[in-house]
């Protein structure tokens, strides 16, 4: 009798399980469904009742290219994501009004030509962008890409319905016209010397949205936060159109034969998400995958020795430390320029660089090194403790109790350096340690997570409240354009400006109103002999001590051809690459 | 019949005396129950000799020797001058598990002390007392338990990752996010064991003994301490021994996922964090610690398996 | 039995109510969420201020906890910015079934958390059967033969294996499985992800990728589990009526299965609803390591980004589960054990 009761109690629970997961399938399904209008399937969820539901094995002919990817896509649309995954592949799948090419040079794609003073594209007082788009741009469904998608995309990006990413650079946009389909004119209250890599250009800025997609959701909806769109744009304007995702898995785009500029030779691109770079190496070094990027320095010389090509694309961003100059909060003894000197000048990058990075890169001497903003004379401080040592001496500081830490005035000189969790900076933290106690200035480490560590002034963030003394991280200006707010003294956190980004509290007259001028400046001439005064400065000052210069890294296998990169907009030329075998 | 005359008790009484065993205390009883068991010998004998290992090995490497890095040496397969290889820049790796071990074994140690005070006095409370104390606590208790272990851990770790000051302690320097670890870790803890305590408590209050304390009047605090504790003291032992075990494992989890102890301060368990990047090409960077955590758990396992035969032979029955 | 069941029912809302509370208020100070919004590069000023009032976390934890339970759309939210609220809200709040969108993408806190629901289940599950079965061969197997050689090898590997963290388990099947059966020329394990893109979601392959997932999460229990089978077996063993069994001249199968099986399993049944917390927990590291998209990961990726209605989402399904499935689990043993009653 027990044993019959046992018999019920497990053909009843496999029932409860099985209802279960017949239940999840639904919302599983709706993830994936699109709008009516796309021809895209939805893809079987259920794992383990059906074999695979859709043709899995490509034709022997299809050309499908494999990039490794280390983060799962937020959403693809522009509007909501700054992740840096996502808006390298804007090229890819979605349209801007010019590309950057492998020299950081503007290349046309929406647009006939680049706007400048000579065709009229830029107004006498550097105020008003002109944009005059080709006559041959269709979306992928054959709808003509219009002036109209223009100011769609202007007018999603300002909606206050909207929680998009970011509004930059549209909220210093004072109008946006149409006059006709082929033109847009484009009003900023100042000349907006950053123009050329942000309006609808750049990693940074805007893709065009489709009107004729999603203006009927903002209608029905009033927002367009939870459109389908955004993570199944089967409406693209890009070589390849957007396909699938499985999420969690992978994605897929298939070539867009209503490209404008030419059906790209490769039919299919496939990514798939690993959770971390060793599965990606292993992928790239069977072959398994075609293109991965993001690695660690300590795996190229793995992935070169199984003929992966590596290609260094700078793309702006440095590694550097931060010093806190803040007038209240910041520690008085680095308020020295001496003190500061000494600390650059006892660290010693190049070894770091040497050892860490397997001399893979260089040391960075300002955050816009690799480009003709730096001026020519500056290079990386030397390695010379025992010239630190007499710095700090000069500034008053010595080791009066023996205990190995300089001191002043019976205050220790101990600093706190803060970085967030990544392994090769932590490294980094322990070899600066170990420098500079060399010379006798203790640093106290911590580190933080990413999300803690960027926390604003208003949630006590440790890089926003000055509790700190060095803080590193990668920066960079808003590539291919120098700007940078970070220096200007209006950018300081306070409790009136709570959510302002200055890492270093730094109001220095001089640097404010370079900065503020060369935001201004659109002669190029001009501007860059305001820059080289900017890097100077902080170089001198060291206001930011370089660590290592960051570009980004691809791998490609040899069965991908052609291919360039760019800084900027990295997967620029991905409609002409070419794939052997 | 002279033979006969004499009592009987004369003749036998010496044999019986040295038939007789004088009387054991309840803890030589124990003791020798626990001898029987060669595993729990086994894991006593590894304990100590892993605490050697740790603290002993503070009189034969510095700390400085500890955290001494040179990023031209970095890693490097075991070899004479550094028996368990170097890790990523240079640093000793057996050294480093040497003072890595001593953070970790005394998360393990003062964790169990966190949970052992909150537990106990929990158990005790509700189990004695008994009425709206035993609702209100239970559900706390029901609270913790409900939502699994890991992801409370994981929640309070971010919760209190501020900017955290160093700590000096026994002549070392260490993050205070030790601190932190084992607060975490203590206050999560804690309702396995108030729960054996509070079933301890309910069943012994109702024993005569207690019964006849009350009548004379022993205050509640007395016959809570005095006469409930100590008879429930046996699976209190086991209970909190395992905890040590779960602390230390529940550490390296944690630091494995990234929230736990900050470096440059390593223990065992952080130095698993991101090691299994080199699974393939540096594999000393996580066999030894993670060696080491696998043996110490084990033998600690192994000593409550035995103190469990030991102390309470009744709960087990085989 | 039905009043006892209600009873415990209306028990649990209070519960949840206060889990919900101070899991709410651990979240909102674990981080900023807006801090992520700017990719690699930090924030913007504007934007920071624009997205807080946007996301409504602008506003004091407890209005924020209320919004959260019941909605907004009972009140207005300033949308532009002004000071002044003129735009009804559209949330409706977790009570009438809202639990609002992820912080992250903006998708719907029950699609995000739908997508990845039933990976972990069928990782779970499959682990679970595992679990079960192995543990009662071997532990029946483990009582039948106490104190043999047998017996003390399977003891002291269940020992070993109860001991290893989870992760370190991992990476040796990683290095030996994976890594060095397939430099040996093996047929090797894959360690990432359901299913190879190429070859699709099949069957074949979900099995295949799920070899190694599962015997991780399972390995720690099995030993567990097959130790208490094996004390319980021996208890039940020992007993009068089994005795009683023997002396009749019963064959010993049918000792075995039909007797002392049966007494000695009984706890076994609401030993594994209550196990159910360490499974998901397990889940965690496991997904973590072999790239499984499950909820495990999905909780890690949004609580460092700190998502707050996700994590929130994900939380409160697990204790509701958990409190599900210990109800279940009483139940059952008192059905299945006459002597237990519940007042």
């Amino acid at each position: 009798m027990k044993v019959k009761r046992i018999v019920w109690i497990s053909i009843a629970a496999l029932m409860v399980l099985s209802m279960v997961l017949s239940a999840c399938q639904p919302a599983a399904e709706t993830v994936v469904a699109t709008e009516a209008e796309s021809p895209a399937e939805a893809p079987a969820e259920e794992p383990v009742e059906e074999p695979a539901a859709e043709p899995t094995q490509p034709p022997a002919e299809k050309k499908v290219a494999t990039l490794i990817w280390l983060e799962e896509f937020d959403t693809l649309n522009s509007l909501y994501t700054n992740m840096w995954f996502v808006t390298v592949l804007y090229p890819v799948y979605a349209c801007q009004a010019w590309w950057f090419d492998e020299n950081n040079e503007p290349v046309p794609s929406l647009v006939a030509e680049i706007p400048s003073l000579d065709n009229g594209g830029i107004s006498e007082d550097g105020k008003t962008i002109t944009l005059m788009l080709r006559d041959d741009i269709v979306w992928s469904d054959g709808t003509p890409i219009t002036s109209a998608d223009f100011k769609f995309t202007y007018d999603m990006t300002m909606a206050d319905a909207n929680t998009v990413s970011s509004r930059s650079p549209m909220d210093l946009v004072v109008s946006l016209e149409t006059p006709d389909e082929r033109t847009v004119v484009i009003t900023f209250a100042e000349p907006y010397a950053p123009w050329l890599a942000r309006l609808f250009a750049g990693q940074g800025g805007q893709t065009l949205i489709p009107e004729h997609v999603l203006k009927p959701v903002f209608d029905a909806e009033g927002t367009i936060d939870t459109a389908e769109w955004n993570k199944a744009p089967t409406v693209g304007c890009g070589p390849f159109v957007f396909e699938e995702w499985e999420s969690g898995g992978f994605a897929r785009f298939v070539a867009n034969d209503n490209y404008w500029l030419g059906r790209p030779k490769i039919d299919e691109l496939f990514f798939r998400f690993v959770p971390d770079s060793a599965s990606q190496v292993a992928a790239l070094v069977t072959g398994d995958g075609d293109v991965g990027t993001f690695f660690d320095y300590s795996e190229v010389p793995e992935l070169e020795a199984a003929g992966v090509k590596i290609i260094n694309s700078f793309s702006g961003y440095n590694e550097g430390i931060y010093f806190n100059q803040h007038p209240e909060k910041g520690n008085p003894a680095l308020k020295d320029v001496r003190v500061r000197q000494a600390i650059a000048l006892a660290f010693n990058r190049e070894k770091l660089v040497q050892d860490l990075l397997l001399g893979l890169t260089g040391v960075a001497a300002t955050d816009w090194d690799n480009s003709p903003w730096v001026e020519p004379s500056i290079t990386p401080w030397p390695y010379d403790p025992e010239k630190a040592k007499s710095l700090l001496k000069e500034a008053g500081w010595e080791d009066t109790n023996g205990d190995g830490t300089v001191d002043k005035d019976g205050v220790e000189l101990e600093l706190k350096y803060g970085t967030t969790n990544r392994e090769v900076r932590q490294d980094t933290q322990a070899v600066m340690q170990q420098d500079l106690a060399q010379v006798g200035i203790k640093l106290d480490l911590q580190s933080y997570e990413f999300d803690l560590f960027f926390s604003s002034y208003a949630d006590n963030g440790p890089s926003a409240n000055f509790s700190l003394d060095l803080i590193q991280y990668s920066d960079s200006p808003d590539f291919p354009d120098p700007n940078a707010v970070v220096w200007l003294c209006s950018e300081i956190p306070s409790d009136e400006n709570p959510v302002g980004v200055s890492p270093t509290g730094l109001c220095d007259e001089e640097l404010d109103s370079l900065f503020q001028k060369q935001a201004t400046q659109v002669d190029f001439a001009e501007r860059q002999q305001t820059f080289y005064q900017i890097t100077k400065r902080i170089f001198e000052q060291v206001f930011w001590l370089g660590v290592w210069q960051d570009p980004d890294l691809f791998g490609f296998s040899d069965r991908v051809q052609n291919v360039k990169m760019s800084g900027a907009t990295p997967f620029f030329n991905i409609a002409e690459w070419e794939l052997t075998k | 019949m002279s033979s006969l005359a004499d009592s009987p008790s004369n003749v036998i009484q010496p044999h019986l005396d040295e038939l007789e065993t004088p009387p054991l205390s309840l803890g030589q009883l124990a003791w020798r129950r626990f001898r029987r068991h060669k595993m729990a010998i086994f894991g006593t004998v590894m304990i100590i000799l892993i605490f050697l290992y740790c603290f002993g090995g503070m009189l034969v490497f510095s700390e400085a020797d500890a955290n001494f890095n040179d990023t031209s040496d970095r890693l490097q397969p075991p070899s004479r001058e550094h028996p368990f290889g170097t890790d990523t820049i240079g640093r000793d790796i057996m050294i480093r598990t040497i003072y890595g071990g001593q953070i970790s074994l005394i998360i393990g140690l003062t964790a169990m002390l966190v949970e052992l005070i909150i537990g106990v006095s929990i158990g005790a409370l509700t189990g004695y007392l008994g009425g709206w104390v035993d609702s209100v606590l239970m559900r706390m208790t029901e609270a913790v338990l409900v939502i699994p272990q890991i992801f409370l851990l994981l929640v309070m770790a971010k919760y209190f990752a501020q900017s955290i000051p160093n700590i000096e302690f026994l002549g070392r320097t260490f993050s205070g996010s030790v601190l932190v670890i084992i607060v975490v870790i203590g206050i999560t803890s804690w309702p396995y064991l108030a729960r054996i305590v509070r079933s301890q408590f309910l069943s012994i209050k109702e024993n005569d003994f207690i019964l006849a304390a009350r009548a004379t009047g022993t205050s509640t605090r007395e016959i809570i301490f005095r006469h409930i504790l100590p008879n429930s003291i046996a699976p209190i032992i086991v209970s909190a021994t395992l905890s040590v075990a779960a602390a230390i494992t529940l550490e390296a989890y944690i630091s494995f996922l990234g929230l736990g102890v900050r470096p440059p301060t390593a223990t065992w368990g952080n130095m698993l964090e991101g090691a299994y990047k080199y699974v393939q090409s540096a594999w000393w960077l996580w066999f030894f610690p993670g060696a080491l955590i696998a043996l110490t758990v084990l033998s600690i396992n192994f000593l409550g398996d035995g103190l469990r035969d030991a102390l309470d032979p009744h709960s087990r029955a085989a | 039995m039905t009043r006892y069941i209600v009873r415990r029912l209306l028990q649990a809302i209070p519960l949840l109510f206060i889990i919900s509370v101070v899991l709410f208020i651990l979240m909102q100070n674990m981080g900023d969420p807006v801090a992520t919004m700017g990719g690699r590069k930090v924030t913007r000023k504007e934007d920071r201020i624009r997205l807080e009032r946007q996301l409504g976390l602008d506003k004091p934890i407890l209005l924020q906890y209320v919004f959260w339970l019941v909605g907004n759309d009972w009140t207005k939210t300033d949308m532009d910015g002004d000071g002044v609220a003129e735009t009804p809200g559209v949330r409706k709040g977790v009570l009438r079934g809202d639990w609002g969108i992820s912080l992250v993408n903006r998708q719907p806190v029950t699609e995000v958390i739908g997508e990845r629901l039933p990976n972990t289940l069928l990782l779970m599950i499959t682990a679970e059967i595992v679990v079960i079965s192995s543990a009662l061969l071997i532990g029946i197997y483990s009582a039948l033969h106490q104190y043999s050689v047998m017996d003390n090898t399977i003891t002291t590997i269940t020992f070993i294996m109860y001991s290893m963290p989870v992760f370190f388990f991992a990476l040796l099947a990683m290095y030996i499985f994976a890594v060095n059966f397939k430099k040996w020329g093996l047929p090797y394990l894959p360690t990432v992800g359901m299913f190879e893109p190429e070859a699709g979601q099949s069957f074949g392959q979900v099995m295949w990728h799920m070899v190694l997932p599962v015997a991780t999460l399972s390995f720690g229990f099995i030993a567990g589990y097959s130790r208490y089978i094996r004390s319980t077996m021996l208890e039940a063993m020992g007993q009068d009526y089994i005795r009683t069994a023997r002396s009749k001249g019963l064959p010993r199968r049918q000792i075995v299965y039909l007797h002392a099986l049966k007494n000695a399993a009984l706890p076994i049944v609401t030993l594994v609803a209550l196990d159910l917390p360490f499974l998901l927990g397990g889940a965690i590291v496991t997904e973590r390591i072999f790239g499984w998209p499950g909820m495990g990961r999905l909780f890690l990726d949004h609580v460092s980004r700190s998502d707050t209605t996700v994590v929130m989402g994900i939380l409160m399904m697990i204790a509701v589960a958990v409190i599900l499935f210990q109800i279940l689990a009483d139940v059952t043993y008192a059905w299945l054990d006459p002597r237990i009653r519940y007042k």
